[in-house]
């Protein structure tokens, strides 16, 4: 029950032009009404679940060193994934890999290596 | 040494990177074969998914294990996917990443699969290394539909003689197997598996028996048996032992049925032997209770029934048009003080076309096969009866059902008029030949002539006691002076009146050579 609570609440408040505070008062008086106030800690840390889920899944990109940062940028975006920074990883040894939700672009030297060490050994 | 390093250097210098989009997802939490995974968000029902292991290491760890564990999707939620995995599940943690493989659950199929141990995923645990099939096929597919089916016309031969004559199999059936635990219904399956070496090669079916939830040391004894009698030549087992993984007994039966949909779609005959049904329930159970599905009765999800008989409408006897190919399937079901009326066995009774019952008392008494005449039944496989089968069997039944009703008498047998008295010998010495040992199917000639002996008085002159040692005798001599009228009979696959004539001629000098 406090999931789907907590689930309504992110839909609405993904809303253009929501009113967060007005849906705060609004589930309070709904849950005084029904006699679910207990329900509220619950909600709450479903609401915490989903927002660290959104966070996990925010748009990201990484790249071998610091010098292929604006080329990745670039080649993100035209692939569909913006940022405004990158941050640098490097064992990808070379390239670049970008996510944003479901979505993983593997332009990485170390996935093609990966992928070569798995196909010479299967 | 330096130039080596150089033109690595180069090398990684000139990398031009490739690679497209995919859609991946993120562990959540895991435990208990289970996966919850955020993301996935076109994920498919049955899906296979690849846990990547690589993916948050640096090259060299990666490297050191960069096996990729697979899951199949099972739960598509809201906010994400549930998926259980198939294999080390120790090795999934918080976080890995997951990618989408973007197709159903498949296993390799193929011919080169015949002799093999396979696990439910096709790979080899034979230790013979790769087993070379080259096709993939799901291992969930639709049922044949009405069309493209035939009606069960052919006879499959167990080599028990009981079945055979009273509960006939026909190829492309659905037949239970049914009994307590210790009672001979795994022996019923493998005798029918060892019994198809006396089938032409041409034929001759292909044989897949699954273990599902089996003792390691059970099946391995059990392929060593066959292997032993020959019969790995044209049988495939397909093994997800106890300590496999729920996930791993839950798809074992449908392995086993893709398997034997290769080989029915090229026109060829196989029988599948799922041993057991109720372990794959019980896996079934527990893999919906992780994954959080509403229990129902028994605690069983409410698609159980759905789970055995989508499995078992996979048999079929398909039409000349879709090539003539058959799949027999054999579940067997383990019920508990022999109670038939729990959930499991009831669904899978009201699934198949017949039911073959093992009792543990026939079975104690010394009755093996411990068969329970009067409840078994097979709905539709008298059509595929041989007219030889059909004519020396058509009175067993009643008799044997006669004798039952009698039997409660025996022991005032004193006081018994003569009639009665002779009807219940008649009984004893039917129920004595139809006792049969474990690995010695009979090929179906020697079955018809047997019962027809039987049928028709030959073994009247032995005393009740001594008709299996008569019946043991009667084989033996048939084999060495009846070649020929055995043949006729496998060719013809009837008891002419030419047959019959010269049947009864050698039985007459079996009875005056060795009757008592």
């Amino acid at each position: 029950m406090e999931k789907f609570y907590a689930q309504a609440l992110e839909r609405l408040a993904a809303k253009e032009g929501a009113d967060e505070k007005g849906l705060v008062t609004q589930l309070m008086a709904q849950l005084k009404a029904s006699g679910r106030m207990k329900l509220l800690p619950g909600i709450l840390r479903e609401l915490k679940t989903i927002e660290a889920r959104r966070e996990k899944l925010m748009p990201a990109v990484e790249v071998a060193s610091e010098k292929e940062g604006k080329e990745a940028m670039a080649q993100a975006k035209a692939a569909g994934i913006e940022v405004h920074e990158v941050t640098v990883n490097h064992a990808l040894i070379k390239g670049w890999r970008a996510r944003s939700g479901s979505t993983l672009i593997d332009r990485s030297a170390k996935r093609g290596l990966i992928d070569l060490y798995r196909k010479v050994t299967s | 040494m330096e130039s080596i390093i150089k033109r690595i250097e180069e090398e990684i210098a000139g990398f031009a990177p490739k690679g497209g989009s995919e859609e991946t997802g993120i562990v959540r939490a895991t435990g208990d074969g289970i996966a919850e995974i955020d993301g996935l968000d076109r994920a498919i029902m049955n899906e296979m998914v690849l846990f990547d292991p690589t993916f948050d290491r640096t090259l060299e760890a990666a490297l050191k294990d960069a096996d990729p564990i697979y899951g199949l999707v099972l739960n598509l939620e809201e906010d994400g996917v549930r998926a259980v995995i198939l294999g080390d599940s120790a090795k999934v943690y918080e976080g890995m990443l997951v990618r989408r493989v973007g197709r159903l659950l498949s296993i390799p199929v193929g011919d080169s699969l015949v002799g093999r141990v396979v696990n439910p995923l096709g790979e080899p645990v034979d230790g013979k290394g790769p087993t070379g099939a080259d096709k993939t096929r799901p291992i969930e597919s639709e049922a044949y539909g009405v069309m493209d089916r035939s009606p069960v016309n052919t006879p499959l031969h167990t080599g028990i003689k009981a079945i055979d004559a009273m509960v006939p199999i026909g190829r492309g059936q659905r037949e239970l197997i049914i009994g307590d635990r210790g009672t001979g219904k795994t022996t019923i399956a493998i005798d029918t598996i060892i019994n198809q070496k006396s089938e032409p090669e041409a034929t001759r079916p292909i044989c897949i028996y699954v273990a599902i939830g089996q003792k390691e040391s059970k099946t391995a004894k059990l392929v060593a048996e066959l292997a032993d009698k020959g019969a790995m030549e044209y049988t495939i087992v397909v093994t997800a032992p106890a300590s496999s993984p729920a996930a791993f007994q839950f798809l074992a039966p449908f392995a086993g049925a893709a398997i034997g949909e290769h080989f029915m779609e090229q026109g060829k005959d196989a029988v599948v032997i799922y041993d057991d049904l109720s372990k794959q329930a019980v896996a079934y159970r527990q893999l919906s209770l992780l994954l959080r599905r509403p229990p129902g009765r028994e605690a069983y999800p409410g698609d159980i029934f759905y789970l055995h008989s989508r499995l078992l409408e996979r048999a079929a006897k398909l039409s000349k048009e879709k090539g003539g190919g058959s799949l027999t399937a054999l579940p067997i079901i383990e019920t508990q003080e022999g109670d038939i009326s729990t959930y499991i066995p009831t669904n899978v009774i009201s699934i198949t076309d017949g039911q073959i019952f093992v009792l543990a008392n026939l079975f104690n008494q010394g009755l093996r096969p411990a068969i329970d005449v009067g409840n078994s039944v097979s709905r539709v496989g008298s059509a595929a009866q041989t007219k030889a089968m059909k004519k020396v069997s058509g009175k067993i039944k009643l008799e044997l059902a006669q004798f039952r009703e009698l039997e409660a008498f025996m022991q005032f047998a004193s006081d018994l008029d003569e009639g009665t008295k002779k009807q219940i010998d008649s009984g004893r010495r039917m129920t004595e030949m139809l006792k049969q040992p474990n690995g010695k199917p009979l090929p179906f000639e020697m079955e018809a002539a047997v019962i027809f002996a039987a049928v028709n008085g030959y073994f009247d002159t032995f005393s009740p006691e001594k008709t299996s040692e008569a019946e043991a005798r009667l084989q033996e001599y048939l084999s060495r002076e009846a070649n020929d009228v055995l043949a006729s009979i496998r060719t013809t696959r009837e008891i002419t009146e030419t047959i019959e004539k010269d049947l009864r001629a050698k039985l007459d000098q079996f009875v005056e050579r060795t009757g008592e």
